[in-house]
């Protein structure tokens, strides 16, 4: 297993052109990322050794163009069914983080017959269980205080943070990252209430991956997913907090190959 | 120039020191402090303090509306607008309506017709976006905000002058029939006044409606900036903007000297600004609000309003309230007046702490001594 470099490209997709990274060699995994499109992923990399991945910006985000007319996540969730059918890709590994979990586990919803394997990382979707502070609420620097946990990774993360107001370009991606965000999550806060009624219709295998100490949505929130998908597996990530490719990629990215492969 | 008496009717109750260890009196600090029996006797002086307004021949009352905070008790201008139809003769302007936070623009249409048919049309309807922390506090999706106060205001407008019933699909709102009863009684609508802190766009939509442009809280610089701005604008749509096109929000006192006057507002214009309006600036300026642009600029910016920490002398001397004995007050507002253009003036007599004695005594010297002589002159 030898790590690629990703490549990346625009394809249009209906009205809206979405960034999409690629490379690796393997089966197909689509790699729906969180809201913060320019967060570091060091799992990322582990896995284009055993996986031809596809990373996107989601439309609205990051690099990739305006879909005037998403409003939510199921209207992302048709997108990425237009981007498999634009790529000729029939049937993929599917792993989604956060934003990017709820968008995927709402793809295997609405298509499952396109996803062979479905991985959720600290997903959104369903209402965070226990005390967990509105995001909306705070500033980069709070957010990234609330998202890692491992201190050097939140140091690091929080100087970013404070750092973002120097780079106009970054700042600019952060603040539209955060307007889309908003438009698709606000209310109801990170969660679609139609969504757990729905999950039952997800035909394939299901590994749901937590960070043990997730500060945005609770680990306690695994167990309305795993009412809904009994027969998920839940692998909680120690030492890391709402983004456990970033704080212990090793451990993630294993976790990711052995449930794939 | 034309004169409007502002007030924000503030909760005067808060116990001293309530707002230490916070940074926020708005959306999250809890309601469990407001007094009821406090509240009822606040509203009742508050309702006198509105109507010595149309007793001071004041061409009008300006209300407004904010949300889940103490910086004041009024979340509906239209409740309060419809206490005040019957006890004054002057306009009444509602600054305004937050069309955005409104599930149903309709019923803001219907309200402000039966206000205007009730007054005998004197009714002014000022549309404004509603502040970000309102989002919050309604739960309503920020990013859309202005998209939704367009099409609000469109279809509120178009209830108002096409004969119902109609259709109405747009992006936001979408109804079978659009037909209410009554209609307003000024012909084609109610005066429309469109409060703002000065961004390019609305600036740009004011202008293009010939509507009111009202300027709130600002450093004179702002002001100039903004009023130049919407002159510019008017002129690129063809016409020269009137100066009662023009208004300016302020909190203004005043009292037989100069020192006398900073004794009094300067701790009651503290409390408005570093403890009523005190709120994290992801709270005042929620995600995709503002401009992208904008929203870099509010990041990067350092203290300022909200912050809780401004020196309020300062804000005096930069324009945001004006303050001091007849003369100064009456020549600062002269020399604005002549310098920035504006024909409609909305000061606050009522802000922050201040009491109803101070209010009393600042509203009558300004009605004797100052007023007069802003009337005098053509604007």
């Amino acid at each position: 297993m030898t790590a690629t470099t990703l490549a990346a490209e625009y394809v249009d997709v209906r009205d809206t052109r979405i960034w999409l990274a690629r490379g690796g060699a393997g089966p197909p995994l689509l790699y729906l990322p969180d809201g913060d499109t320019d967060a570091a992923d060091p799992a990322l990399p582990l896995l284009t050794g055993d996986f031809r991945v596809y990373r996107p910006d989601h439309p609205g985000f990051g690099r990739s163009g305006d879909d005037p007319a998403a409003d939510s996540v199921l209207d992302l969730a048709f997108r990425y069914v237009d981007l498999l059918d634009a790529l000729g890709l029939d049937r993929v590994c599917l792993a989604g983080l956060s934003l990017g979990g709820w968008i995927a586990a709402q793809v295997a919803v609405l298509a499952p017959e396109r996803v062979a394997k479905l991985v959720l990382a600290d997903p959104a979707g369903l209402r965070p269980a226990g005390p967990a502070p509105d995001m909306f609420t705070l500033d980069p620097a709070e957010l990234a205080a609330l998202v890692n946990h491992e201190p050097q990774v939140r140091a690091a993360a929080i100087a970013a943070a404070r750092a973002m107001t120097d780079d106009p370009e970054r700042l600019a991606r952060y603040l539209r990252n955060r307007a889309a965000l908003a438009h698709l999550a606000w209310n109801p806060y990170l969660h679609d209430p139609k969504l757990a009624g729905r999950l039952h219709r997800i035909a394939c295998p299901v590994l749901l991956i937590w960070g043990a100490h997730d500060g945005l949505l609770p680990p306690e929130t695994a167990r309305a997913w795993r009412a809904a998908l009994p027969e998920a597996r839940l692998e909680l990530v120690e030492h890391a907090g709402h983004r456990p490719q970033a704080e212990q990629p090793a451990a993630f990215a294993a976790l990711v190959r052995e449930f794939l492969t | 120039m034309k004169i409007f008496g502002f007030h924000l009717m503030p909760y005067q109750g808060l116990p001293a020191g309530h707002l230490a260890g916070t940074d926020s009196s708005w959306v999250t600090l809890s309601n469990a402090v407001f007094d009821p029996a406090l509240g009822h006797a606040l509203y009742q002086r508050y309702l006198d303090e509105l109507i010595a307004y149309d007793r001071a021949g004041f061409d009008g009352i300006c209300v407004n509306e904010h949300h889940q905070s103490p910086y004041g008790m009024m979340p509906s201008p239209n409740v309060i607008a419809g206490i005040l139809v019957p006890q004054t003769t002057c306009k009444i302007a509602i600054l305004g309506n937050a069309l955005p936070l409104r599930d149903h623009p309709l019923r803001v249409a219907e309200e402000v017709a039966m206000l205007d048919v009730i007054s005998g049309g004197r009714i002014i309807s000022g549309f404004v976006r509603g502040i970000g922390a309102e989002y919050h506090s309604f739960g309503m999706d920020p990013s859309v905000s202005r998209d939704r106060f367009y099409e609000a205001h469109d279809l509120i407008v178009a209830a108002w002058t096409r004969p119902g019933p109609f259709e109405w699909y747009g992006k936001h709102y979408k109804l079978r029939y659009v037909n209410p009863w009554p209609r307003p009684l000024q012909q084609p609508h109610p005066p429309i006044w469109s409060p703002s802190q000065g961004s390019g766009e609305t600036v740009d939509w004011a202008a293009r409606n010939r509507y009111t442009y009202l300027q709130t809280y600002s450093d004179i610089g702002t002001v100039r900036r903004v009023f130049d701005g919407v002159r510019a604008a008017a002129d690129g749509y063809g016409y020269t903007l009137p100066p009662e096109q023009l208004g300016w929000a302020l909190p203004v006192f005043v009292a037989d000297t100069d020192a006398a006057a900073e004794a009094v507002a300067l701790p009651a214009l503290d409390t408005l600004f570093n403890k009523l309006m005190r709120m994290p600036k992801d709270l005042f300026f929620p995600a995709g609000y503002t401009s992208a642009a904008s929203a870099a600029r509010i990041l990067a910016s350092k203290g300022g309003l909200g912050s809780g920490d401004a020196d309020v002398r300062a804000l005096a001397d930069r324009g945001y309230a004006v303050i001091g004995s007849p003369d100064t007050v009456r020549c600062k507002l002269e020399d604005y007046r002549q310098e920035l253009g504006f024909g409609c003036l909305c000061p606050a007599f009522q802000f922050g702490s201040l009491g109803h004695d101070d209010f009393t005594a600042s509203l009558g010297l300004f009605a004797r001594k100052v007023m007069p002589a802003l009337r005098a002159r053509p604007t």
